[in-house]
């Protein structure tokens, strides 16, 4: 007996039956994909905004740098270790810091301003992308800054406006000189907000003397999937008189804070997933134990209960697989459509900090492969486990009773 | 006839079919009680901690302080004010405090920061939350002597101890800088760096004559209310308050706007992730509630033949989905509710993951998952699944009502 | 001009708070105030004029400025930097609790905020703070003659000053030394409060100033890096000249 015929036969015969099951399937494995993507792009839009804004995965340092930043504290050989590093198929860009003080009008700030190389800054974070007023950086704009959110209410500026700055230079003389505000960032991390005043790394080493050198220097993998630790510890050995430490070592909170996320996500997922099965069983068993009285007239008519057990087996793979296409194509494409729109929380939560990171208001999906597969494949397992008992017992009632099973 | 009584009769023709639908319901519900139950309580944990941070539920400042906290701006006849509110209803704490920043220097050191000055007669464990986490020491005991509470890595970094004196300069009422010295009586350490490395407490009255205040002047007074859900009536109830017309009166939401967001954004996630699994449970219940619809075409063409109207039908199936919505919200309960309380007592101990020292929204977070129901809650989670059933309800009924009696009768 | 901040108004004070003093012991006081107000009388002056020169010697860096200063008072003084040519032009005004500085670099006058009163002034081993705090020094410590005889083969008088305790400064004592003789200082040392020192002020180079003998170089030595030290040099000193009061005021700044 050719059961695949038999068995797309009844599932053609009990049409709306049929239908109604797919249909349940579909919708669960849609609805399945669309969630999963949504916490897939949760942990990684999580990490995303701690290391593309501003830290980057690795970060270099001269020993003692950290505990106490020191103008004179600095990374010798900054170029050539970023030469290095690029080679391996990593992104580094080197920064030099510089604190004083920053005065406009009536109102003056203790800052630190950041010195930024901007061709390599733009292939490793993405900061420049993220200014809320006026423009990022530029070579050609020595004077131009940008600043911090918080740093340009205390100070009570606008774009154009000036600003002059009193420090201390490496020979030991008075840096000063004007600025002007170029641009305004949003909200990226409590330090930037309150004392972040960005430029051309030029003109910090022309005003404070800094020749050559970097204080830190930010490293960013291009392809994310690799062993942080692993990976920290290959850089390590590339700079062997200098600190080096990974995103989760600077910022543990933060990293031990998205790890718990992660955790209460997989919680949530398999909780859904679980919804999901009690629907799918459902789906099936009544499938199945609805028409013992069809089973039963088939055992009547000759079929062998093994028989009966592959058929009631090739009707669900056939069922769920139906299912299973359907709800990829919808979950996927909706999915899709929120891992480019993303959904806009800014209304209800304007800017969103964590452990003193600024985190995008904007939730994206992310359509992985994990989130694609694994309702697939979890409908299918589900589909074909909830079948087994009612199949079995189809298989083995005698005919006449299961002609008046109730 | 009696619509009810057949309803309910109906679904129990196919127990186990009804009975694994409720049973998705009632799982609905558990998922709905955990996640809503453990949100409640860690926002309101998060609220009442950051109330206790300094700025209290409702806070009553100067009027343009937020934009820019100077301390040229200050309210006058605190002392009035606070009496006033302390007495009215629904407050737990109402407390006058100075905020500020100031460079803090030792012999060896100096380093910027910010403090706090309070009365510590009005300064308790519940509104304070540096006073709560004094780990050496203890807080001064006169609102006008010379002492000074500060974080553990101020002292690290100042190279000090207990006994030790600090100078702190800052500027005054009229712009100048001025400066004064304190003793340290007390040092702290909430668990959040930041709050360690600048924050300091000193007495109000001292303070108040080192800035050239008057006796009865102060930056703001923070008023702690007992429900946190109540901040926005209070607000309105004390800026209704004669003493309150020149002054600003905001409430959590708006004076530490990092938390409003991260207590949004995490409901928001959560209300989203609720609705989809609300929508998944109401597919499987249309699932049911159809198929029950389908296998019965010929019982349905055959009570219409015999003069049913087709609206008893399909009230006939809305009632059968009323009814199954109440068998799966009391399952829900029932296995829900040991659960909860476990929960609500014990709760799951995450401080081996995390840690107890990490900061949401600039708060410091307990780490234990607890869950805590307000009623609102509770009547939410219910009334939503029960909507959501019934709904699912609606297609299967009007099917029923919709096939003529002829093609029904045709099934076998 | 400095020394004249570190001594004369240290000293000249003293007089004040050593006549207010519970008379205890009397004739201990009245002798420790006659000879405070003997020194201060080197350095008192109703306004100066001085030039100086400040070496600063640091781990990064050595360096070296000429400056000329007016003061008037205690409350008013202004420097102004005449080498090298990179800082020719710099002013700092000190009015009362106030520092401005004028930067001739961007044309820009800034008022020193309470963030920067811990800062070094100019890159030197003073702080703006110790600027700004000679003129309190009367009204922040008590003085007692500590030792008096012979060391290291000279007549000195040892003075302890002892913070009061509601002062506002970080300091747990001051002693300063002086020669027996000529009450010339010599030597100044500050503790922190475990008594530990913190730095070094050491007065060298008699020379005829101002029509006295005086000591022409103070050097400042911090304690945990002995290495390091700033000098200020006396090339000149006028007391008691015509100066008007208009000259210490922000806007004297750009005119000059």
């Amino acid at each position: 007996m050719r059961i695949l015929t038999l068995a797309s036969r009844n599932v053609r015969r009990n049409w709306h039956r049929s239908l109604v099951t797919m249909l349940a399937m579909a919708f669960a494995c849609g609805i399945m994909i669309f969630f999963s993507s949504l916490m897939e792009g949760m942990m990684l839009g999580s990490e995303h905004s701690v290391v593309s804004m501003n830290m980057g995965d690795i970060q270099i340092h001269a020993h003692g740098y950290r505990d106490d930043p020191d103008l004179y504290t600095r990374i010798d050989d900054a170029d050539e270790l970023i030469v290095a590093l690029e080679a391996h198929g990593y992104r580094a860009a080197s920064r030099i810091y510089a604190y004083g003080l920053l005065a406009a009008n009536m109102a003056s700030s203790g800052v630190q301003l950041r010195g930024v190389d901007l061709a390599h800054e733009e292939q490793v974070t993405e900061l420049f992308k993220h200014v809320d007023k006026g423009a990022w950086l530029d070579e050609n704009d020595g004077n131009g800054v940008v600043l911090g959110k918080k740093l340009a209410g205390t100070l009570g500026v606008g774009l154009d406006d000036e600003l002059v700055f009193v420090g201390q230079s490496s020979d030991g003389y008075m840096a000063n000189d004007l600025f002007r505000v170029r641009g305004i960032l949003k909200s990226v991390s409590d330090g930037i907000d309150r004392m972040g005043v960005f430029m051309p790394m030029q003109t910090l080493r022309d005003m404070m003397v800094i020749p050559d050198g970097a204080h830190e220097i930010a490293v960013i993998r291009t392809d994310r999937t690799g062993d942080l630790a692993e990976e920290t510890a290959w850089v390590e050995a590339l700079a062997p008189n200098l600190e080096v430490k990974s995103w989760k070592q600077l910022m543990p909170v933060v990293a031990r804070m998205i790890e718990t996320a992660d955790v209460q996500i997989m919680i949530m997922l398999v909780i859904f997933y679980i919804a999901v099965a009690t629907v799918v069983l459902n789906a099936m068993l009544m499938n199945v134990f609805e028409r013992i009285h069809e089973f039963g007239i088939m055992k009547a008519l000759g079929v062998s209960p093994t028989q009966l057990v592959l058929l009631v087996f090739s009707e669900t793979l056939i069922l769920a697989l139906v299912a299973s296409l359907a709800g990829l194509v919808s979950g996927w494409w909706i999915s899709d459509y929120y891992e480019v729109h993303g959904i806009d929380m800014s209304a209800l939560a304007g800017s969103i900090t964590f452990g003193g990171i600024a985190f995008d208001p904007v939730w994206y999906g992310a359509v992985t492969a994990d989130a694609l597969i694994y309702p697939v494949a979890f409908l299918l397992i589900v589909a074909g486990i909830a079948v087994i008992y009612p199949a079995i017992k189809a298989a083995l009632i005698i005919p006449v009773k299961a002609i008046y099973y109730r | 006839m009696n619509l009810n009584k057949l309803a309910w009769r109906n679904i129990w023709r196919r127990r186990r079919r009804t009975m694994i639908t409720a049973f998705s319901i009632g799982f609905g519900v558990m998922l709905a009680v955990t996640f809503t139950g453990s949100g409640d309580y860690t926002y309101t944990n998060m609220i009442d901690t950051g109330a206790s941070m300094g700025m209290g539920h409702v806070t009553v400042e100067p009027v343009g302080y937020h934009l820019k906290p100077t301390l040229d701006k200050r309210l006058r006849k605190v002392d009035a004010m606070r009496e006033r509110i302390a007495a009215m209803d629904g407050v737990s704490d109402a407390t006058v405090r100075i905020t500020g920043q100031a460079m803090f220097a030792s012999a060896r050191k100096s380093v910027g920061g910010a403090f706090i000055a309070v009365d510590p007669a009005f300064e308790r464990e519940g509104n304070n939350l540096l006073l709560r986490s004094i780990v050496e020491g203890s807080i001064f005991s006169d609102r006008a002597e010379r002492g000074i509470v500060i974080g553990s890595r101020l002292a690290q970094k100042l190279k000090v101890r207990i006994g030790k004196k600090i100078v702190f300069t800052t500027t005054d009422a009229n712009g100048e800088i001025v400066s004064d010295i304190a003793r340290i009586t007390g040092i702290f350490t909430t668990g959040i760096d930041m709050v360690d490395g600048i924050m300091a407490l000193l007495p109000i009255a001292s303070v108040q004559k080192t800035l050239n205040y008057a006796p009865d002047e102060a930056t703001l007074i923070a008023v702690l209310i007992r429900d946190q859900r109540h901040a926005e009536a209070m607000r309105d109830a004390v800026a209704g308050l004669p003493e309150a017309s020149d002054a600003a009166v905001l409430t959590w939401k708006k004076s530490q706007p990092d938390l409003a967001g991260v207590i949004a954004f995490d409901k928001a996630g959560n209300y989203i992730s609720q609705f989809l699994v609300g929508l998944l449970i109401a597919v499987g219940i249309l699932n049911t509630m159809l198929m029950s619809v389908l296998e019965r075409t010929r019982e349905f063409g055959v009570m219409m033949a015999v003069g049913m109207a087709p609206g008893t039908l399909f009230r006939l199936v809305m009632v059968e989905s009323f009814w199954l919505s109440i068998v799966g919200l009391i399952l829900g309960v029932i296995i829900t509710a040991p659960w909860y309380y476990y929960l609500y007592s014990t709760g799951i101990d995450f401080s081996g993951a995390f840690g107890n020292d990490f900061s949401y929204g600039g708060v410091l977070v307990d780490p234990v998952f607890k869950a805590r129901l307000f009623k609102e809650s509770v009547m939410a989670i219910l009334g939503g699944l029960f909507t959501l059933a019934l709904l699912a309800g609606i297609y299967p009924a009007w099917r029923a009502g919709s096939e003529p009696p002829v093609e029904s009768l045709k099934t076998i | 001009m400095l020394i004249a901040f570190f001594l004369s108004v240290l000293l000249g004070a003293f007089i004040m708070s050593a006549a207010l003093a519970v008379h205890g012991d009397e004739s201990n006081q009245d002798r420790t105030t006659t000879i405070l107000r003997a020194v201060d009388d080197l350095w008192r002056g109703d306004s100066s004029y001085a030039v100086v020169t400040m070496q600063v010697k640091t781990e990064h860096y050595t360096r070296s400025m000429r400056m000329e200063g007016w003061s008037k008072g205690k409350e008013k003084t202004l420097f102004r930097v005449l080498e090298p040519l990179r800082e020719k032009g710099t002013m700092t005004l000190k009015s009362g609790n106030h520092i401005y500085t004028y930067l001739p670099k961007t044309d820009r006058t800034i008022r020193l905020t309470s963030g920067m009163m811990m800062g070094s002034w100019m890159g030197s081993h003073l702080t703006n703070d110790d600027l700004v705090k000679e003129a309190r020094l009367e009204e922040d410590y008590d003085a007692t003659i500590g030792f008096e005889g012979m060391r290291d083969g000279h007549d000195i008088i040892e003075f302890t000053l002892i913070p009061k305790p509601d002062a506002p400064v970080v300091w747990g004592r001051l002693m300063l030394t002086i020669l027996a003789d000529s009450y010339t200082p010599v030597l100044e040392h500050y503790f922190d409060e475990d008594m530990e020192l913190a730095r070094t002020f050491t007065f060298t180079d008699m020379k005829m100033l101002g029509g006295r003998e005086r000591p022409a170089v103070l050097r400042v030595v911090p304690a945990d890096k002995p290495g390091e030290y700033t000098e200020f040099i006396y090339e000149t000193l006028e007391l008691n000249i015509d100066v008007d009061d208009a000259m210490f005021s922000t806007q004297s700044l750009k005119r000059r």
